[in-house]
């Protein structure tokens, strides 16, 4: 497909959105960083840091070993949901999204709680207290969030598989264990593998599992940056060290694009249809038990958190917790009352989320063009490489000046929470419309439609679906995201996550239960929203 | 095996769809060597026959003997029976060469073997220096000729080929029939061809079956059936017009309608359009009862305007019953 005419000035906003809120503010960034350090002997010199090479290290380590495992215990459980058709089989899939769907502060606080001396599993197994804490903790959190994902891209790589390749090696007498590794096998290894190269960039970049669960031994490059320019008060040597992680994860991130663009269907490709499990075949019950085994674990965490988080368990009971929260004394402590705090949420996540649609239309039709699609959509995936830290950092450093001083912190939380958005909004509408024919939006054309109001005649209407949940992720994305806001936000602007973390850091802890209740109760009802009508989202 | 003796039989089979029938009662035989085609209008069910045959969809009843085995235990890999996809569904991380000598390969034959089969084969279909190429790279008829050679050096028993040129243009297609013809011939395999196009039915098979609604409704030699439709529904699906005749209804060629002015016993016509098609006039008329009738004339501008009223005799005729035909 040529690249539609016209994409280029449509694309023309997301790129200056792209470019004005996230290149240049972390070019800039690395720049001055670079200059103030002293140069490449200085920045070579910081990274020499015992402390920042530990970060590296960490972040490598968290990173591989939560990859690692989530694709060991994931992969079967995605061969199982993509191949294999079961009574609640659409319904999982919708389900899986949970995990990636909630606030991760709430994960963590729920690991910690359950798993912790004294907490509810803790006390039901000896050997479970080592999840309470440290590295085992923070993997755990990680494969809580991430092996959904990678259960979904195998999934998708079984569905996106070519039935006609796979029956014509059995024709052909390959056997079924042929067929597997010559046909369909091989989309379930590229699903699998970019769900492992996800898990990884996400674990090694993760921010709230070292903080809360570990500490400064365990902290990532992520939360090392974020030490060393709010609480160490050295903004060159963090420059520095966010650009070295850039350069370090690039190859991964670039790795996880290609990896995407081969679970893309074939318009008029057949979908593979599922079979149902066979209780006489030993493959079908031992994926289908591995899959219980895994997604169940999974599920028991999270039900554990969300019992914990309802019914937050202090000495004086959940009620006196909830009560606690929207207490004077809580709202003295975060410096604003909890429903305002709701409130702030709620504004940032739909302003985010409206930014984030309005830009991925006209970037979802440049995307169209097979060679547009390459080039821009490297452009447009580069906030998945800028973490939520390096982000943050850079645009408080380049638009507050600009901006000027508190009335900046608004405009740059929900610019922060387009931005970290607008990949995963990108990706939920340009995948169901790569799979359209273009024959619709072709008789526009030949109708007397321009290409853009063909495709927004045409296609768009097709892949309502797909916009929709573009925007409701979004905005769940913006509902749960800590990191960039904590960054960046004052008392006043403050968020439901921040006010969590708060109150976790102070040991509130029945109060930042109840407050992670309230954080999760949103969210579900954000899943509800996302997964009503069968939608499916692509990652 | 002599060549007198069935290489495939089916008796009685049938196939459903969430408990609705597909297949009903299928039954005929195909020797070895030989080429049958089975003609049907789109869900007829052709794909699912030859779904059923190669062990990808269960049957709901009935049989399939392969050399007088019955073929219900056999899985799909052990049947020996290759199935050639509309689409080529070849192995994109494979050259040519690869393609073609994936069965070999998995037959562990002789290195120098699979050479000579994948020459051989790569020769007899014009592939010869497309060895090292990647499919991506090949047009719709060469990786067509690409899936057949694939299929041809797997040895089977007998090739499955479900419409292999349906998405191939019509100039190179005319020329991929006559080299498939080629190929099965020389390569003295056998092979059921489904297709709808009853040109290329008629071209390819030595054999031919009408499939409809399920159903095998004629099964015979390409002149039996062309020449002898045993029901109205035969009848139009071959081009047929069928007009009401004395003894009822009977299926006329459309170039064998003659103008007769003083009025025929099917009644008057009325021209609805015409135009020129290669060497003849095709024009198309309802009948009094509404049926899209067609006339072919021999003059390719003899076109007469739309209205005109028409009356026909036939000089030939063949009667048609209603009901389904059996083989």
């Amino acid at each position: 497909m040529t690249p539609p005419r016209g994409a280029v000035g449509l694309s023309l906003p997301v790129l200056a959105f792209v470019v004005l809120f996230a290149l240049l503010p972390v070019a800039v960034l690395f720049a001055t960083s670079l200059a103030d350090s002293g140069g490449l002997a200085g920045a070579g010199a910081l990274l020499a840091d015992p402390l920042n090479r530990a970060a590296v290290g960490n972040s490598l380590e968290q990173g591989a070993l939560s990859a690692a495992l989530a694709v060991a215990l994931g992969y079967p459980a995605g061969l199982f949901v993509g191949r294999f058709d079961f009574p609640g089989r659409g319904l999982l899939r919708s389900v899986l999204l949970v995990p990636f769907l909630l606030p991760s502060l709430i994960v963590v606080l729920g690991v910690e709680d359950l798993f912790s001396s004294g907490g509810l599993f803790a006390s039901t197994s000896a050997g479970a207290g080592v999840l309470g804490s440290g590295v085992p903790a923070i993997v755990l959190v990680n494969l809580v969030f991430n092996l959904p994902l990678v259960v979904l891209l195998t999934a998708t790589g079984c569905e996106v598989a070519s039935r006609d390749l796979e029956e014509s090696v059995a024709t052909l007498g390959g056997s079924p264990a042929r067929a597997y590794l010559d046909g369909w096998g091989r989309p379930t290894w590229v699903g699998a593998a970019a769900g492992g190269l996800l898990t990884f960039l996400f674990s090694a970049l993760s921010f709230a599992p070292p903080l809360l669960l570990c500490g400064a031994r365990c902290y990532t490059v992520e939360a090392r940056i974020w030490s060393l320019d709010t609480v160490l008060l050295q903004p060159a040597a963090a420059g520095v060290l966010a650009l070295a992680m850039l350069l370090l994860f690039l190859l991964p991130t670039l790795g996880y694009l290609w990896l995407a663009r081969g679970l893309r269907a074939d318009p008029g490709r057949r979908r593979r249809p599922t079979r149902r499990v066979s209780v006489h075949r030993p493959v079908d019950l031992a994926l289908a038990a591995e899959t219980l085994a895994v997604l169940g674990g999974v599920a028991a965490v999270l039900a554990a958190v969300l019992f914990r988080t309802l019914a937050p368990s202090g000495s004086e009971g959940a009620g006196a917790a909830w009560a606690s929260l929207f207490s004077p004394a809580t709202t003295a402590r975060l410096g604003l009352s909890v429903p305002a705090a709701v409130g702030n949420t709620l504004v940032f996540a739909v302003a985010a989320a409206g930014i984030a649609v309005l830009l991925t239309v006209p970037a979802a039709f440049a995307t169209l063009g097979r060679r547009s699609r390459t080039s821009l959509g490297l452009v447009l995936f580069l906030p998945l490489l800028v973490s939520p830290v390096v982000l943050a950092f850079a645009l408080a450093t380049f638009w507050r000046p600009i901006l000027g001083g508190e009335g900046s912190v608004w405009v740059l939380v929900i610019v922060s929470q387009a931005m970290l958005a607008l990949p995963f909004a990108l990706q939920a509408l340009a995948t169901p419309l790569s799979g359209l024919p273009a024959a619709s939006r072709e008789a526009a054309q030949t109708l007397g439609a321009s290409r853009f109001s063909a495709f927004l005649d045409a296609d768009l209407p097709r892949a309502r679906d797909g916009l929709v949940t573009a925007a409701l992720l979004a905005f769940a994305l913006g509902l749960g995201e800590f990191t960039a806001t904590f960054f960046l936000v004052t008392p006043r602007f403050t968020t439901l996550p921040v006010a969590l973390y708060g109150l976790a850091n102070a040991r509130q802890t029945p109060v930042a239960d109840a407050a992670a209740g309230l954080l999760l109760l949103i969210a579900l009802a954000v899943f509800v929203a996302l997964s009503a009508g069968g939608r499916r989202v692509e990652l | 095996m002599s060549s007198s003796e069935p290489l495939l039989e089916v008796r009685s089979l049938s196939a459903r769809w969430d408990h609705r029938p597909v297949l009903q009662d299928i039954s005929f035989e195909v020797r070895a060597d030989e080429v049958v085609v089975l003609l049907g209008p789109n869900g007829s069910g052709k794909t699912t026959l030859l779904r059923c045959l190669a062990g990808l969809e269960p049957l709901h009843g009935g049989e399939v003997r392969l050399e007088g085995r019955d073929l219900a235990t056999v899985p799909t890999h052990r049947r020996g029976l290759a199935l050639m996809f509309q689409e080529p569904a070849l192995f994109p991380h494979r050259t040519v060469f690869e393609n073609i000598a994936y069965a070999p390969l998995l037959q562990r034959r002789p290195r120098p073997e699979i050479d000579e089969v994948v020459g051989r084969f790569a020769g007899l279909l014009g592939l010869a220096g497309f060895e090292d190429r990647d499919p991506s790279t090949l047009s719709g008829g060469e990786r067509q000729k690409v899936a057949l050679a694939r299929t041809l050096a797997a040895r089977p028993r007998l090739v499955l080929l479900d419409e292999p040129f349906a998405s191939i243009d019509v100039e190179a297609r005319a020329e991929l029939r006559a080299e498939f013809r080629r190929a099965l011939r020389e390569s003295r395999t056998g092979a059921i061809h489904v297709t709808h196009d009853r040109e290329e039915g008629f071209f390819l098979g030595d054999r031919v079956g009408l499939l409809f609604e399920g159903r095998l409704d004629a099964w015979g030699s390409p002149g039996e059936i062309a020449q002898r439709p045993r029901t109205t529904r035969a009848a139009k699906f071959l081009g047929y017009n069928v007009l009401p005749g004395p003894d009822g209804p009977v299926a006329v060629w459309p170039t064998e309608l003659r103008v007769r002015p003083e009025g025929g016993s099917a009644g008057t016509f009325t021209v609805v359009a015409a135009g020129t098609v290669g060497a003849e006039a095709l024009v198309v008329l309802r009948s009094p009862e509404g049926e899209r009738v067609e006339w072919r004339i021999p003059e390719p501008f003899a076109r007469p305007a739309a209205g005109t009223q028409v009356s026909f005799g036939w000089p030939t005729s063949r009667p048609v019953g209603a009901g389904p035909g059996r083989p």
